[in-house]
Protein backbone atom coordinates (compact mmCIF):
# COMPACT_ATOMS: atom_id res chain seq x y z
CA UNK A 1 0.00 0.00 0.00
CA UNK A 2 2.92 2.06 0.97
CA UNK A 3 4.90 0.98 -1.70
CA UNK A 4 1.67 1.98 -4.18
CA UNK A 5 1.03 5.69 -2.85
CA UNK A 6 5.09 6.26 -3.03
CA UNK A 7 4.89 5.24 -6.24
CA UNK A 8 1.87 7.60 -7.06
CA UNK A 9 3.39 10.18 -5.66
CA UNK A 10 6.64 9.88 -8.08
CA UNK A 11 4.15 9.65 -10.88
CA UNK A 12 2.49 13.03 -9.98
CA UNK A 13 6.13 14.37 -9.17
CA UNK A 14 7.41 13.21 -13.11
CA UNK A 15 4.39 14.40 -14.37
CA UNK A 16 4.71 17.44 -12.81
CA UNK A 17 8.88 18.04 -14.24
CA UNK A 18 7.42 16.41 -17.24
CA UNK A 19 5.11 19.82 -17.59
CA UNK A 20 7.21 22.12 -16.32
CA UNK A 21 9.68 20.70 -19.03
CA UNK A 22 7.20 21.31 -21.85
CA UNK A 23 6.56 24.79 -21.02
CA UNK A 24 10.38 25.33 -21.53
CA UNK A 25 10.52 23.33 -24.65
CA UNK A 26 7.53 25.30 -26.15
CA UNK A 27 8.19 28.91 -26.00
CA UNK A 28 6.40 31.65 -27.44
CA UNK A 29 6.89 31.31 -30.88
CA UNK A 30 7.30 35.08 -33.29
CA UNK A 31 4.50 35.46 -35.52
CA UNK A 32 5.41 35.12 -39.13
CA UNK A 33 6.16 38.38 -41.41
CA UNK A 34 2.55 38.12 -43.00
CA UNK A 35 0.45 37.50 -39.57
CA UNK A 36 -1.28 40.34 -40.36
CA UNK A 37 -1.61 40.34 -44.00
CA UNK A 38 -2.99 37.23 -43.63
CA UNK A 39 -4.97 38.56 -41.26
CA UNK A 40 -6.72 41.21 -42.74
CA UNK A 41 -7.55 38.70 -46.07
CA UNK A 42 -9.27 36.51 -43.74
CA UNK A 43 -11.76 38.94 -42.49
CA UNK A 44 -12.49 40.40 -45.71
CA UNK A 45 -12.99 37.28 -46.90
CA UNK A 46 -15.44 36.15 -44.35
CA UNK A 47 -16.78 39.33 -44.80
CA UNK A 48 -17.29 39.26 -48.57
CA UNK A 49 -19.08 35.89 -47.82
CA UNK A 50 -21.08 37.68 -45.19
CA UNK A 51 -22.34 40.45 -47.84
CA UNK A 52 -22.90 37.71 -50.96
CA UNK A 53 -25.45 36.31 -48.47
CA UNK A 54 -26.95 39.37 -47.87
CA UNK A 55 -27.35 40.03 -51.00
CA UNK A 56 -28.93 36.57 -51.95
CA UNK A 57 -31.06 36.95 -48.83
CA UNK A 58 -32.06 40.30 -50.16
CA UNK A 59 -33.19 39.14 -53.72
CA UNK A 60 -34.66 35.87 -52.77
CA UNK A 61 -36.87 38.30 -50.69
CA UNK A 62 -37.47 40.97 -53.01
CA UNK A 63 -38.58 38.01 -55.48
CA UNK A 64 -41.02 36.53 -52.89
CA UNK A 65 -42.50 39.68 -52.32
CA UNK A 66 -42.76 40.54 -56.51
CA UNK A 67 -44.52 36.41 -56.56
CA UNK A 68 -46.89 36.97 -53.86
CA UNK A 69 -47.94 40.15 -55.26
CA UNK A 70 -48.24 38.73 -58.44
CA UNK A 71 -50.36 35.61 -57.15
CA UNK A 72 -52.33 38.34 -55.37
CA UNK A 73 -53.33 39.91 -58.60
CA UNK A 74 -54.14 36.86 -60.46
CA UNK A 75 -56.45 35.62 -57.63
CA UNK A 76 -58.58 39.15 -57.37
CA UNK A 77 -58.62 39.28 -61.06
CA UNK A 78 -60.03 35.41 -61.55
CA UNK A 79 -62.23 36.24 -58.43
CA UNK A 80 -64.33 38.90 -60.73
CA UNK A 81 -65.37 35.64 -62.75
CA UNK A 82 -66.92 34.08 -59.53
CA UNK A 83 -70.34 34.81 -60.90
CA UNK A 84 -70.08 32.81 -64.10
CA UNK A 85 -69.79 29.84 -61.72
CA UNK A 86 -72.35 27.34 -61.05
CA UNK A 87 -73.38 28.21 -57.31
CA UNK A 88 -74.22 24.30 -56.52
CA UNK A 89 -71.74 22.55 -54.98
CA UNK A 90 -70.29 19.99 -56.29
CA UNK A 91 -71.91 17.22 -54.73
CA UNK A 92 -75.68 19.16 -55.65
CA UNK A 93 -74.40 18.95 -59.37
CA UNK A 94 -73.49 15.26 -59.00
CA UNK A 95 -77.14 14.77 -57.60
CA UNK A 96 -78.96 16.56 -60.44
CA UNK A 97 -76.96 14.88 -62.80
CA UNK A 98 -77.83 11.27 -61.74
CA UNK A 99 -81.16 12.06 -60.78
CA UNK A 100 -82.48 10.13 -63.63
CA UNK A 101 -80.44 7.14 -62.77
CA UNK A 102 -81.09 7.22 -59.16
CA UNK A 103 -85.33 7.56 -59.83
CA UNK A 104 -84.65 3.73 -61.47
CA UNK A 105 -83.55 2.32 -58.18
CA UNK A 106 -85.68 3.97 -55.99
CA UNK A 107 -89.02 4.29 -58.21
CA UNK A 108 -91.27 1.29 -57.32
CA UNK A 109 -91.86 -2.20 -59.49
CA UNK A 110 -95.17 -1.71 -61.23
CA UNK A 111 -96.05 -5.39 -62.12
CA UNK A 112 -99.71 -6.34 -64.21
CA UNK A 113 -101.96 -8.84 -62.97
CA UNK A 114 -101.88 -11.96 -65.53
CA UNK A 115 -105.63 -11.91 -65.78
CA UNK A 116 -105.87 -8.24 -66.94
CA UNK A 117 -103.91 -8.83 -69.90
CA UNK A 118 -105.77 -11.57 -71.37
CA UNK B 1 -2.69 43.92 -19.24
CA UNK B 2 -0.79 44.19 -21.93
CA UNK B 3 -3.07 47.44 -23.60
CA UNK B 4 -5.03 49.88 -22.36
CA UNK B 5 -8.94 49.92 -22.30
CA UNK B 6 -9.91 53.14 -24.11
CA UNK B 7 -7.41 50.90 -26.99
CA UNK B 8 -10.38 47.94 -26.08
CA UNK B 9 -12.90 50.52 -26.68
CA UNK B 10 -12.32 52.09 -30.12
CA UNK B 11 -11.35 48.66 -31.57
CA UNK B 12 -14.63 47.29 -30.41
CA UNK B 13 -15.71 50.27 -32.38
CA UNK B 14 -14.49 49.14 -35.11
CA UNK B 15 -11.33 51.53 -35.18
CA UNK B 16 -8.79 49.27 -37.71
CA UNK B 17 -5.35 50.47 -36.37
CA UNK B 18 -6.84 50.23 -33.11
CA UNK B 19 -7.48 46.49 -34.03
CA UNK B 20 -4.22 45.79 -35.53
CA UNK B 21 -2.65 47.46 -32.71
CA UNK B 22 -4.77 45.52 -29.78
CA UNK B 23 -3.41 42.08 -32.23
CA UNK B 24 0.10 43.06 -31.99
CA UNK B 25 -0.05 43.27 -28.52
CA UNK B 26 -1.40 39.97 -27.88
CA UNK B 27 -0.36 37.40 -30.73
CA UNK B 28 3.13 36.41 -29.71
CA UNK B 29 1.43 35.18 -26.40
CA UNK B 30 -1.81 34.18 -27.58
CA UNK B 31 0.76 31.93 -29.94
CA UNK B 32 2.85 30.82 -27.44
CA UNK B 33 -0.25 28.99 -25.59
CA UNK B 34 -1.95 27.64 -28.64
CA UNK B 35 1.38 26.31 -29.52
CA UNK B 36 1.11 24.64 -25.80
CA UNK B 37 -2.32 23.80 -26.01
CA UNK B 38 -2.48 21.91 -29.45
CA UNK B 39 1.76 20.67 -29.61
CA UNK B 40 1.73 20.96 -33.61
CA UNK B 41 3.97 23.82 -33.78
CA UNK B 42 3.28 23.73 -38.04
CA UNK B 43 -0.47 24.66 -37.45
CA UNK B 44 0.04 27.65 -34.87
CA UNK B 45 -0.26 30.27 -37.07
CA UNK B 46 -3.66 29.12 -38.52
CA UNK B 47 -5.14 28.74 -35.24
CA UNK B 48 -3.69 31.76 -34.31
CA UNK B 49 -5.81 33.58 -37.63
CA UNK B 50 -8.92 31.91 -36.19
CA UNK B 51 -8.72 32.91 -32.89
CA UNK B 52 -8.21 36.77 -33.77
CA UNK B 53 -10.92 36.39 -36.62
CA UNK B 54 -13.31 35.14 -33.85
CA UNK B 55 -12.06 38.01 -32.27
CA UNK B 56 -12.86 40.85 -34.58
CA UNK B 57 -16.18 39.28 -35.35
CA UNK B 58 -16.95 39.07 -31.37
CA UNK B 59 -15.48 42.45 -30.10
CA UNK B 60 -18.77 44.23 -30.51
CA UNK B 61 -20.34 41.27 -28.22
CA UNK B 62 -17.82 42.32 -25.35
CA UNK B 63 -19.49 43.36 -22.28
CA UNK B 64 -16.67 45.26 -21.16
CA UNK B 65 -12.84 46.38 -21.63
CA UNK B 66 -12.10 45.07 -18.10
CA UNK B 67 -12.86 41.48 -19.47
CA UNK B 68 -10.81 41.09 -22.25
CA UNK B 69 -7.94 39.29 -21.50
CA UNK B 70 -10.48 36.07 -20.13
CA UNK B 71 -12.38 36.98 -23.00
CA UNK B 72 -9.60 36.28 -25.26
CA UNK B 73 -8.40 33.48 -23.50
CA UNK B 74 -11.64 31.68 -23.71
CA UNK B 75 -11.79 32.02 -27.87
CA UNK B 76 -8.09 30.25 -27.71
CA UNK B 77 -9.18 28.04 -25.71
CA UNK B 78 -12.58 27.08 -27.87
CA UNK B 79 -9.93 27.14 -30.99
CA UNK B 80 -7.86 24.74 -29.54
CA UNK B 81 -10.32 22.70 -29.04
CA UNK B 82 -12.08 22.59 -32.36
CA UNK B 83 -8.89 22.07 -34.06
CA UNK B 84 -8.12 19.36 -31.48
CA UNK B 85 -11.27 17.74 -32.26
CA UNK B 86 -11.05 18.23 -36.14
CA UNK B 87 -7.69 16.78 -36.21
CA UNK B 88 -8.33 13.99 -33.52
CA UNK B 89 -5.64 10.68 -34.34
CA UNK B 90 -7.82 7.60 -34.77
CA UNK B 91 -6.30 5.38 -31.40
CA UNK B 92 -5.30 2.91 -33.71
CA UNK B 93 -2.55 5.18 -35.55
CA UNK B 94 -1.18 6.52 -32.22
CA UNK B 95 1.40 4.64 -30.23
CA UNK B 96 -1.13 2.53 -27.41
CA UNK B 97 1.43 4.02 -24.98
CA UNK B 98 4.05 6.22 -24.49
CA UNK B 99 7.63 5.28 -26.81
CA UNK B 100 9.94 3.47 -24.45
CA UNK B 101 12.46 6.32 -25.32
CA UNK B 102 9.85 9.00 -24.49
CA UNK B 103 9.40 7.60 -20.84
CA UNK B 104 13.07 7.59 -20.24
CA UNK B 105 13.28 10.94 -21.65
CA UNK B 106 10.54 11.89 -19.30
CA UNK B 107 12.31 10.06 -16.33
CA UNK B 108 15.61 12.16 -17.29
CA UNK B 109 13.58 15.68 -17.33
CA UNK B 110 12.49 14.34 -13.60
CA UNK B 111 16.19 14.11 -12.72
CA UNK B 112 17.01 17.18 -14.84
CA UNK B 113 19.70 14.93 -16.18
CA UNK B 114 18.74 16.33 -20.11
CA UNK B 115 20.77 19.15 -21.99
CA UNK B 116 17.86 20.71 -23.36
CA UNK B 117 18.81 21.48 -26.84
CA UNK B 118 16.42 21.41 -30.03
CA UNK B 119 16.00 17.47 -30.57
CA UNK B 120 15.49 17.09 -26.80
CA UNK B 121 13.35 19.64 -26.65
CA UNK B 122 11.26 18.66 -29.45
CA UNK B 123 11.21 14.35 -28.17
CA UNK B 124 9.54 16.87 -24.64
CA UNK B 125 6.87 18.12 -26.93
CA UNK B 126 6.48 15.03 -28.29
CA UNK B 127 6.44 12.87 -25.37
CA UNK B 128 3.64 15.53 -23.66
CA UNK B 129 1.52 15.89 -27.27
CA UNK B 130 1.43 11.71 -27.14
CA UNK B 131 0.82 11.96 -23.16
CA UNK B 132 -2.49 14.56 -23.86
CA UNK B 133 -3.46 12.82 -27.01
CA UNK B 134 -5.01 9.55 -24.36
CA UNK B 135 -7.51 12.27 -22.79
CA UNK B 136 -10.07 14.27 -23.93
CA UNK B 137 -9.47 17.19 -25.89
CA UNK B 138 -11.81 19.11 -22.93
CA UNK B 139 -9.17 17.79 -20.47
CA UNK B 140 -6.15 18.64 -22.28
CA UNK B 141 -7.18 21.97 -22.61
CA UNK B 142 -8.09 22.17 -19.46
CA UNK B 143 -5.06 20.92 -17.75
CA UNK B 144 -2.71 22.68 -20.06
CA UNK B 145 -4.16 26.43 -19.08
CA UNK B 146 -3.75 24.95 -15.51
CA UNK B 147 -0.68 23.15 -15.18
CA UNK B 148 1.67 24.17 -18.32
CA UNK B 149 0.16 27.93 -19.05
CA UNK B 150 -0.20 28.89 -15.00
CA UNK B 151 -3.41 30.21 -15.15
CA UNK B 152 -4.94 30.46 -11.75
CA UNK B 153 -8.35 29.20 -10.41
CA UNK B 154 -9.85 32.41 -10.79
CA UNK B 155 -8.66 32.97 -14.34
CA UNK B 156 -9.87 29.92 -15.40
CA UNK B 157 -13.08 30.52 -13.43
CA UNK B 158 -13.37 33.43 -15.63
CA UNK B 159 -12.47 31.48 -18.91
CA UNK B 160 -14.74 28.85 -18.52
CA UNK B 161 -17.38 30.76 -16.45
CA UNK B 162 -17.50 28.23 -13.68
CA UNK B 163 -17.10 28.26 -10.14
CA UNK B 164 -13.65 27.41 -8.67
CA UNK B 165 -15.17 24.83 -6.42
CA UNK B 166 -16.43 22.86 -9.67
CA UNK B 167 -12.82 23.90 -11.62
CA UNK B 168 -12.01 22.26 -8.66
CA UNK B 169 -13.33 18.87 -9.11
CA UNK B 170 -12.91 18.69 -13.16
CA UNK B 171 -9.45 19.84 -12.58
CA UNK B 172 -8.81 17.10 -10.49
CA UNK B 173 -10.10 14.16 -12.38
CA UNK B 174 -8.37 15.71 -15.46
CA UNK B 175 -5.12 15.10 -13.59
CA UNK B 176 -6.02 11.80 -12.43
CA UNK B 177 -6.75 10.72 -15.94
CA UNK B 178 -3.70 11.83 -17.54
CA UNK B 179 -1.61 10.56 -14.34
CA UNK B 180 -3.22 6.96 -15.60
CA UNK B 181 -2.37 7.23 -18.55
CA UNK B 182 1.36 8.34 -17.56
CA UNK B 183 1.32 5.60 -15.01
CA UNK B 184 -0.06 3.10 -17.60
CA UNK B 185 2.85 3.76 -19.76
CA UNK B 186 5.69 3.49 -17.49
CA UNK B 187 4.48 0.40 -16.48
CA UNK B 188 4.35 -0.95 -19.85
CA UNK B 189 8.14 0.49 -20.51
CA UNK B 190 8.94 -1.37 -17.09
CA UNK B 191 7.06 -4.87 -18.36
CA UNK B 192 8.99 -4.61 -21.48
CA UNK B 193 12.44 -3.65 -19.72
CA UNK B 194 12.14 -6.22 -17.73
CA UNK B 195 11.01 -8.94 -19.95
CA UNK B 196 14.59 -8.61 -22.01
Amino acid sequence: MDRESHSTGSDEARLEALFKAYRAACPDPEPSANFMPLLWQGIEARQSVSIVFSRLARNLMTAALALSILLGLVVSFSGSHVGQLPSESYVELLAEEHYSQSLDYYDPLRTTPATEQH
Amino acid sequence: MLVDYELIRRAREGDGPAFNELVAAYRKRILGTIARLIGRPEDVEDVGQEVFLRLYYSLDQLRSAEVFEPWLYRLTANAAYDYLRKRRRRLESRMADLSEQQVVLADAVAGEKVDRDEGQKKRIREAVDALLDRVSEEDRVLLTLKEVEGLSLKELGQIYHVKENALKVRLFRARQRVLKAFTAAHKTVAGVSSSR
